[in-house]
């Protein structure tokens, strides 16, 4: 249920000062103007499974963006992903593409992690810009490489960490940073979603290749694969990364032959004794994916596309507070952060901003693609954050199998 | 349907209903990763579809294309085409533009009521297939008119069930049966020892019987039925089955409408368009279906005293039978 308290009246009568105050961050307003080029920006996507696929999708809305090529080992996923792209040339091998196709300015990097090393390199090496899925790697050596590539490449690198490009997570930040709601004591996450994970191989002989991410040897399990962008929302938003991580799991319902949980409980321990409670389930949906900030006046909840601030009952009320747009949640009523308030509120139309216009991927990809049209030296989501969030992902999962709690060393963070 | 067939079920929520995948085979392993591959498409095209989705390609759609071209991808163009050729084939009956009105009469959300002239007259300037413009060479789509509203939610369900049954293929599947909310279904081969996959078709009248029944191997069924969604106002009842040249809800919907063929998309589509045409456009509607597209067998709502079977139409009337087991072979 939702009241909305706001109309346009009541705005013009309080003033426009105190509806600024919603929207704090100018950087989440930008992320909701479209990208315009006059020049077309040929690239390649190489990777087009699951993931890939989406980025396909999402790429076509920058009528700027040519899709000039596709890559995949797989030739039904090949065969797909050129049906999909219109015009675009297939190639089975990464290095013939890279070899034949020197027209491209970027590459979408989408094959499975424990992948990427190599071909990242050699895209970077040839001075391309690179759009990198997270976590960028499955052990800290391959992570160290990628992004000391990076830092020495010619182009931009951008890691899939797109919370950090999502204009509702941008606004939530600066609430969080701001002191909002004091200081934050305790943090939740989770990932709950119903489903195997277990994709169908054609032979029993490609089932590991398909499979990846169910085997030791490729996969860096739950912390790695979902765990790691709510690890990462959360360094980004308070501004710290774990001291320890300890982690716990088992095959809860799906005894088929995997080697990685499919239920995980991760203990992330930060200084000033805060906590970082993660779960992660494949056996159940319930509740979905979030991430929250428990502070001492208040709780910033985010659920992808949405964010609310719920206030504790002794917090002082902001004026624009009692015309904010709330909704109830749990018997809470939340205020709900819309990324650009200000304008909305303007126009009378604060209701329909809640949520955003576009799936979250499309503003990593946009952000991405700004750097390129306009020339800027960094990312929203760049290589050290990146190592960052892989290398804790990595030491999480391993906890995780270990049941050993880690402690994370300095020199794992630092590419000296 | 109206016994349990063995073989793994897998369901899932998507497009405001219950879709279900119920696979035959030995390796469940295997089946399980099939069928939920096949789900996990279904989910795709749901997010891509939603009308009340924000960030949804058919709102992204909805809110650029009469600005500028927006570029499709392949399965969302065949997606358009197939729509555009059902408009023109059934003269308007089926129109993804009936957005407007769908919002208009409260059927998106609102309150269901009979909107106000001046109301219905705005909704009907933002209606019409003649206003979609697609460019097949640029694999773009256009709006020629300024606030038309795409709601794909007659041939969603048909068309992600199709997409559903190649990853099926793809995976080796043979026989299964996968369906959303049983109202449209796609049944690959059939269960073990049977001919065919045996769907129960409810009367519109009366909530536990079956009309009739179809019997199908390797074909797609999709029944539409107009008062699964409705209000009464003024002595009559409106439903969700609208008419663009009348500006609402059809006065005069066929009550049921089960078609058979072998895309599912198509098979919803036509569903739609008999029941929102009428008893008296059947038989042209038929003659155009089965003209230039893939070709479909209809078994329409009767009158209390025409015989169950008796509006059946296309070249397999075979596939239905009468709930005493008649054979659905035609008599006319």
């Amino acid at each position: 249920m939702m009241e909305y308290d706001l109309n346009r009246r009541d705005f013009v009568k309080m003033g426009a000062g105190m509806v600024s105050a919603i929207a704090l961050s100018p950087s989440a307003v930008a992320l909701m103007r479209p990208l315009e080029s006059g020049e077309p920006l040929p690239v390649a996507v190489i990777g087009v499974g699951k993931q890939g696929r989406v980025i396909l999708g999402e790429l076509q809305k920058f009528p700027f963006v040519q899709i000039a090529c596709v890559c995949d080992s797989n030739e039904r996923r090949l065969k797909s992903a050129e049906r999909r792209a219109k015009g675009t040339t297939g190639y089975s091998d990464y290095q013939e593409l890279l070899d034949k196709e020197k027209g491209i300015k970027a590459v979408f990097l989408a094959t499975p992690s424990h992948l990427h090393t190599e071909i990242a390199v050699a895209v970077m090496e040839r001075g391309l810009h690179l759009y990198c899925e997270a976590p960028i790697a499955t052990t800290i050596e391959d992570a160290k490489t990628i992004v000391l590539a990076a830092k020495n490449a010619k182009g931009l690198f951008h890691a899939g960490l797109q919370l950090r490009a999502n204009p509702i997570y941008d606004l939530a930040r600066s609430f969080v940073l701001s002191g909002a709601i004091q200081d934050v004591i305790a943090l939740r996450a989770q990932y709950h979603h119903k489903s195997s994970g277990r994709v169908p191989a054609p032979d029993a002989s490609q089932e590991r290749e398909y499979n990846w991410s169910l085997y030791k040897e490729s996969s860096i399990g739950l912390p790695g694969e979902v765990g790691i962008h709510s690890f990462d929302a959360i360094n980004w938003f308070i501004r710290k990364r774990p001291l320890s991580v300890a982690g716990w799991g088992g095959i809860m319902l799906y005894d088929d032959g995997r080697e990685i949980p499919d239920t995980v409980q991760c203990v992330l321990t930060y200084p000033d004794q805060v906590r970082l409670l993660f779960d992660a389930t494949l056996a159940n949906s319930f509740d979905g994916s979030y991430e929250q900030f428990t502070g001492t006046m208040g709780t910033v909840k985010m659920i992808g596309d949405l964010g609310w601030m719920f206030k504790e009952a002794d917090a002082a009320t902001q004026g624009w507070e009692v015309y904010a747009v709330r909704q109830h949640f749990h018997k809470e009523a939340g205020i709900t952060l819309i990324a650009n308030a200000t304008k909305l509120a303007k126009q009378g139309k604060l209701k329909e901003g809640v949520g955003l216009e576009h799936p979250e991927l499309y503003y990593g990809l946009q952000d991405f693609l700004a750097g390129i049209v306009e020339s800027k030296t960094s990312t929203a989501c760049p290589a050290m954050a990146a190592l960052e969030s892989t290398v804790i992902a990595i030491k999480t999962h391993e906890a995780v199998m270990s049941g050993k709690e880690i402690e994370l060393r300095d020199e794992w963070f630092e590419l000296g | 349907m109206d016994n349990h067939p063995p073989g793994l079920r897998l369901a899932r929520y998507a497009m405001g209903t219950r879709f279900e995948a119920v696979l035959m085979g030995d390796d469940e392993v295997h089946l399980r990763a099939a069928g939920e591959a096949a789900l996990d498409e279904i989910e795709f095209f749901d997010a891509r579809l939603d009308l009340f989705k924000k960030d949804s390609f058919v709102c992204h759609l909805n809110r650029s294309a009469f600005d500028a071209p927006v570029r499709v991808d392949a399965d969302f163009f065949d997606l358009l085409a197939l729509c555009l050729r059902v408009s023109r084939a059934s003269q308007g009956a089926f129109d993804i533009t009936v957005g407007s009105l769908m919002e208009c009469w409260g059927f998106h959300g609102g309150s269901l009521e009979e909107p106000r002239v001046e109301a219905r007259a705005r909704a009907m300037e933002r209606v019409g297939f003649q206003q979609i413009e697609l460019d097949e060479d640029a694999r773009t789509i256009r709006f020629l008119k300024p606030g038309l509203r795409l709601d794909f939610g007659a041939v969603a369900k048909g068309f992600a069930l199709d997409r559903a049954r190649e990853i099926l293929k793809d995976a080796g599947i043979r026989a299964a049966l996968i369906h959303g909310g049983t109202s449209t279904i796609v049944a690959m081969g059939a269960p073990a020892g049977l001919p065919a996959w045996k769907i129960a078709i409810q009367d519109p009248e009366q909530d536990d019987a079956a009309i009739a029944y179809a019997e199908l191997c390797d074909r797609t069924l999709s029944v539409s039925a107009p008062h699964g969604r409705s209000f009464r106002s003024q002595d009559r009842m409106w439903g969700h089955v609208m008419n663009t040249t009348e500006g609402g809800p059809a006065k005069e919907p066929l009550n049921l409408a089960a078609v058979v063929g072998t895309s599912a998309a198509l098979a919803d589509a036509w569903s739609t368009a008999l029941v929102a045409a009428g008893a008296m456009q059947f038989d042209a509607l038929m003659e155009a279906a089965n003209k230039e597209m893939k070709p479909i067998t209809a078994l329409v709502g009767t009158t209390e005293t025409e015989p169950v079977l008796s509006r059946l139409k296309g070249p397999e009337p075979e596939l239905f039978i009468g709930p005493d087991g008649s054979s659905g072979t035609q008599e006319s």
